[in-house]
């Protein structure tokens, strides 16, 4: 090839990179411009900027106030919370001992565990729901909660095993023979050696549990107690009204997300690459 | 390289790991292999979800085969299919850019992930309109003169599905190329640029030696691509199309769900439908990775 | 970095605690001992929390303010209200609820099949109904289990008879040439000539949004031109097994009258998939749109009060035994959970609710019908020729919901598949043929 067909192949695809990186910013805006509008303003002009004098702050009041999207907001971040911290406190145990600890049917144990994660959550939803309504859990956090150990457990100890196995057993021993026990031992090698995946963790599954729509949307249908995106997803489907009214809901409710992303982004891009090469 | 430990210390050791992992083994029990084996045994009954329970072997497993439109959610769930190839190969050709450092590289690399981290309520809401008949698409077609194009994308069984196609790689681009620039941290430096002083140009680099050594992770990719579009796409569908018109665009998953809520509470059906699909990933790990000769790899 | 963000996750860990332990305690049930608690489950839309309430905070709702009178009426008694926002969600909420034991007292569902099909979690309140109750509120039937009269009761209807007719955009009529107040449509060939008018002025005739999960515009207005036909019993019939869908004539003709709307080019080209139809009335952009009585003042907020009509179905044909009707009736009632351990109350709740005087305090929020024999006109004060006037008019004399009358499987059968009929993908005979197969099935 010649050096300008090379030359000219880079520039297409560079711009092609940049079309993509675009697009992927886009819906933002596009939400966050529009939830500046008032209904008639969008239905006229979809994609322009919202009148500056005009901007439909509103919108947000209304989102605030009546919606009570920081209720949402809270409800959305005790499940994210909650369903975190006992991922962590049940994977980070399982996964030492997976990756350090000697005993029978261990691989057993762990295939079982590793191959539930390739049963898709639809299958286990209804009997699940009915499980939960026999037990006064349905339209609580806990059965959200619990759900989504069953669905992440896997996943998680597939990659803080993974994890752990690379650290030195040296390490491990010489603590040993400082007298360390089981708990010093997951303190102060454990956990400190294996931060990567486990703060890789956290960002991750904060934001997966933050967008989801189907589990919550079964499990967890009362008004005060639902999360975010249920609510939206309500509001949205049917035969609604205000479209930016609820462009500004979104929004609100993708800030948290991004957010975290942003901070975090590093982390995120390199744990996750880091999962599939193991 | 543990034999001089003594065997109490063994027995300690052993007894701390399954003490490890029984709350785990506890909480998969309730919430995984118990429902799982309820579905299982409901499929075989017409369950309603309250107090009819009865036995019916095999006959909501041959309604679905014979009286449902299952044959039509198959074939939509593997025209979704199309999305996976389509993913990793634009994630290829941005995680190659990314990795030879473009101008603008990390700005690159922080955005390409975005669309994931955006819920799929607000992004199907948005192709939704986008592809209304009066949508910016539309309009877009109409200015530039290809007036025959702006049709009603998601009252047509193929082009909902192209439109849903084309969702689901753009959401799954940004994961691809992640996950293949991480692969490629496997690959020496020195191959690549001895390739490009030897004159390889773009696509030579890409197809001819990344794509060989990287062939594992490319095989990750697609695997876990494959179970989410069989699995994962509800948001999306639920967003975008309804699962309609009819059930052109509904999947198996996404049958599962309207089942749950038709008046018609037809459980029985829904969990055979849910086991079928079960069976359906279970078949296609199990067939990659027995292909692959990768099995143990899994341990 | 790395230490923070620990420290702030650990935070967040305790502070998210708290919030559970103290939220936690909320969902938690009365225990027997206290004073009577109820709960009752409203749905968000077109019940007895109108369009124009919803904006507002909840204190100020009609209900809110209802259950406030109740609670001073009977002190120890409180009445715990819970908005369900997708009502036909709430089907299947209850449904669980029940059988786990802890659905509320009373529920807002639908009225006729939807409930029946909830037997196995309802009680039977026929002991409790007060004797003036059963004589002033018509549409008991609906609660009644499989219609018929002596089989247990199991709720009230709603005190709304929820009318269906078209509205209409009085100027684009005018700019039309036609007056439907002097001159409604009132066979299939006027309205179909009407239309035609409109649209050859420029005008969107009709605009409808079947895809969105209930083909409400069918259930509004096309099975009427079903339903007037033979009635009600043909269709009953068909719906149990006696007899097949594909036979029925009345069937096939509403469902090419309803398909000829479409392929005239009468409706939105996106019907199947669009989901802003009703916004578009709103902008003055459709000429017409099945509707009814729960879109009124929606209507008359965003088009004036002055331009908002309402106009009858036409009739199909002048062969059919019921003509000059309307879909109709409590489509909604309140029923009483089986585990509820104060249905004596609950019955007094739900009396109080269909009283004359609530009704009336009702209907000032909402413009309504009654569902009570004993209230006039002019204590609603309905202005002569308002369409609050014409809906009561009318409601002397409609036809029951037809998909509250059919089972689950047939009304699944018609939400899927109408939109591909609605646009030619389905033929009308196919769709009939689909229902009887899936009742051979059941």
């Amino acid at each position: 090839m010649s050096k300008t067909r090379q030359k000219t192949t880079k520039v297409l695809i560079f711009l092609a990179l940049v079309v993509l990186a675009i697009s992927n910013i886009y819906p933002l805006l596009f939400v966050f411009m529009n939830s500046l509008k008032d209904r008639t303003e969008y239905l006229k002009n979809p994609f322009g900027l919202p009148n500056f004098q005009q901007l439909a702050w509103g919108n947000y009041q209304t989102m605030i106030s009546q919606f009570q999207i920081f209720k949402l907001f809270g409800n959305t971040l005790i499940i994210s919370v909650l369903t975190i911290f006992f991922l962590l406190a049940l994977g980070i145990v399982a996964s030492y001992a997976f990756a350090k600890l000697k005993f029978i049917g261990k691989n057993v144990i762990y295939f079982l565990i590793i191959s539930s994660m390739f049963v898709p959550v639809q299958v286990t939803i209804i009997p699940i729901y009915m499980l939960f309504s026999r037990l006064h859990l349905v339209d609580t956090y806990w059965s959200v909660i619990l759900t989504y150990l069953g669905m992440f457990l896997s996943e998680a100890i597939l990659l803080m095993t993974a994890t752990f196995r690379g650290i030195p057993d040296e390490i491990i021993e010489a603590a040993e023979l400082d007298g360390a026990g089981y708990f010093d031992i997951l303190r102060y090698v454990i956990v400190p050696m294996g931060r990567p995946a486990i703060i890789l963790c956290v960002i991750y599954y904060f934001i997966v549990t933050w967008n989801d729509l189907f589990t919550p949307m079964i499990l967890l249908t009362d008004m005060n107690s639902r999360t975010v995106m249920v609510a939206l997803a309500s509001l949205i489907s049917r035969y609604s009204g205000d479209p930016t009214f609820q462009f500004a809901g979104l929004f609100l409710a993708a800030i948290p997300a991004i957010l975290v992303y942003a901070i975090f982004q590093k982390y995120i891009i390199k744990g996750i690459g880091e999962g599939s090469t193991r | 390289m543990r034999t001089h430990w003594s065997s109490n210390f063994r027995k300690t050791k052993a007894l701390q790991g399954i003490l490890s992992v029984i709350p785990v083994i506890f909480v998969m029990l309730f919430i995984r292999f118990y429902p799982i084996a309820e579905a299982i045994y409901r499929s075989f009954t017409n369950w309603d979800g309250l107090y009819k329970n009865d036995w019916v072997g095999f006959k909501n497993y041959i309604d679905i085969f014979t009286n449902s439109p299952f044959w039509t959610l198959l074939r939509n769930s593997f025209v979704l299919l199309v999305s996976v190839p389509l993913q990793i190969f634009i994630g290829l050709l941005v995680a190659v850019l990314l990795y030879e450092e473009v101008a603008g590289w990390r700005f690159f690399r922080a955005i390409v992930y975005v669309p994931q981290i955006i819920s799929a309520v607000i992004i199907g809401y948005l192709f939704r309109t986008a592809f209304g008949l009066d949508g910016p698409i539309n309009l877009v077609l109409r200015r530039i003169g290809l007036e025959f194009l702006s049709i009603e994308w998601l009252g047509n069984s193929a082009t909902a599905l192209f439109v849903l196609v084309f969702c689901l790689t753009w959401f799954s681009i940004g994961w691809q190329a992640v996950v293949i620039l991480a692969g490629m941290t496997k690959i020496p430096p020195s191959i690549i640029e001895s390739a490009s002083l030897d004159g390889a140009n773009f696509w030579q680099r890409t197809f001819l030696i990344v794509v060989p050594m990287i062939a594992r992770t490319i095989e990750y990719g697609a695997i876990m691509a494959i179970v989410w579009t069989f699995t994962g796409t509800f948001a999306f569908i639920y967003s975008i199309t309804y699962g309609g018109p009819g059930y052109e665009t509904s999947t198996i998953d996404y049958m599962i769900y309207t089942k749950f809520y038709q008046a018609s509470a037809n459980f029985g059906f829904a969990t055979g439908l849910a086991v079928i699909l079960l069976i359906i990933i279970l078949v296609l790990t199990f067939a990659e990775m027995f292909y692959t000769n990768r099995f143990s790899d899994w341990e | 970095m790395k230490k923070t963000i620990r420290v702030f996750v650990s935070l967040i860990v305790i502070i998210a605690s708290l919030l559970l332990v103290s939220g936690c305690s909320g969902t938690s049930q009365g225990s027997s001992s206290e004073p009577v608690k109820l709960t009752v489950w409203v749905n968000g839309r077109d019940s007895f929390i109108g369009p124009s309430e919803q904006k507002l905070s909840q204190d100020q709702w009609y209900i809110s303010q209802a259950f406030k009178r109740f609670e001073a009426a009977n002190p120890g008694v409180t009445v715990e209200l819970v908005v369900q926002s997708d009502a036909l969600q709430a089907h299947q909420t209850f449904r669980t609820a029940g059988l786990a034991g802890n659905a509320p007292d009373a529920a807002n569902l639908w009225a006729g099949q939807f409930i029946f099909a909830l037997r196995d979690v309802t009680q039977d309140i026929t002991p409790y109904i007060p004797k003036e109750d059963l004589e002033n509120i018509i549409g008991w039937d609906t609660v009644t289990l499989d219609f018929k009269a002596g089989s247990p009761i199991i709720g009230y209807p709603v005190p709304n008879n929820q009318v269906c007719f078209f509205l209409y955009n009085k100027k684009i009529i005018k700019d039309s040439g036609l007056d439907f107040d002097k001159n409604p449509p009132r066979t299939m060939e006027d309205f179909m000539a009407a239309l035609e008018t409109i649209k050859g002025k420029g005008y969107q005739p009709m605009a409808a949004d079947e895809g969105q999960g209930y083909t409400y515009n069918f259930f509004y207005v096309a099975s009427y031109w079903w339903v007037q036909q033979n009635g009600l019993e043909p269709i009953l019939a068909e719906d149990s097994g006696q007899a097949k869908f594909a036979d029925d004539q009345a069937l096939l003709t509403a469902l090419h009258a309803y398909q000829d709307l479409y392929t005239k080019g009468y409706l939105n080209q996106d019907a199947a998939t669009s989901a802003d139809s009703w916004n578009k009335f709103l902008a003055g952009e459709v000429a017409m749109i099945p509707n009814g009585s729960f879109g009124v003042k929606d209507a008359q907020d965003a088009l004036g009060v002055e331009n908002v009509g309402a106009v009858l179905p036409p009739n199909i044909s002048s062969d059919a035994v019921i003509q000059d009707s309307l879909i109709g009736g409590p489509g909604q009632s309140m029923v009483v959970s089986k585990n509820s351990k104060n249905p004596e109350m609950t019955v007094k709740l739900l009396s109080f609710l269909n009283s004359k005087e609530e009704v009336l305090k009702l209907s000032e929020f909402q413009t309504i019908v009654p569902v009570r024999n004993d209230i006039t006109a002019e204590e609603l004060k309905l202005q002569p020729g308002s369409i609050a006037a014409q809906m009561f008019d009318w409601s002397q004399n409609y036809v029951f919901w037809v998909d509250n009358s059919l089972s689950p499987t047939v009304v699944d059968d018609f939400n899927k598949l109408l939109p591909l009929v609605l646009t030619g993908k389905m033929t009308p005979e196919d769709l009939a043929a689909q229902l009887d197969k899936d009742k051979e099935q059941k």
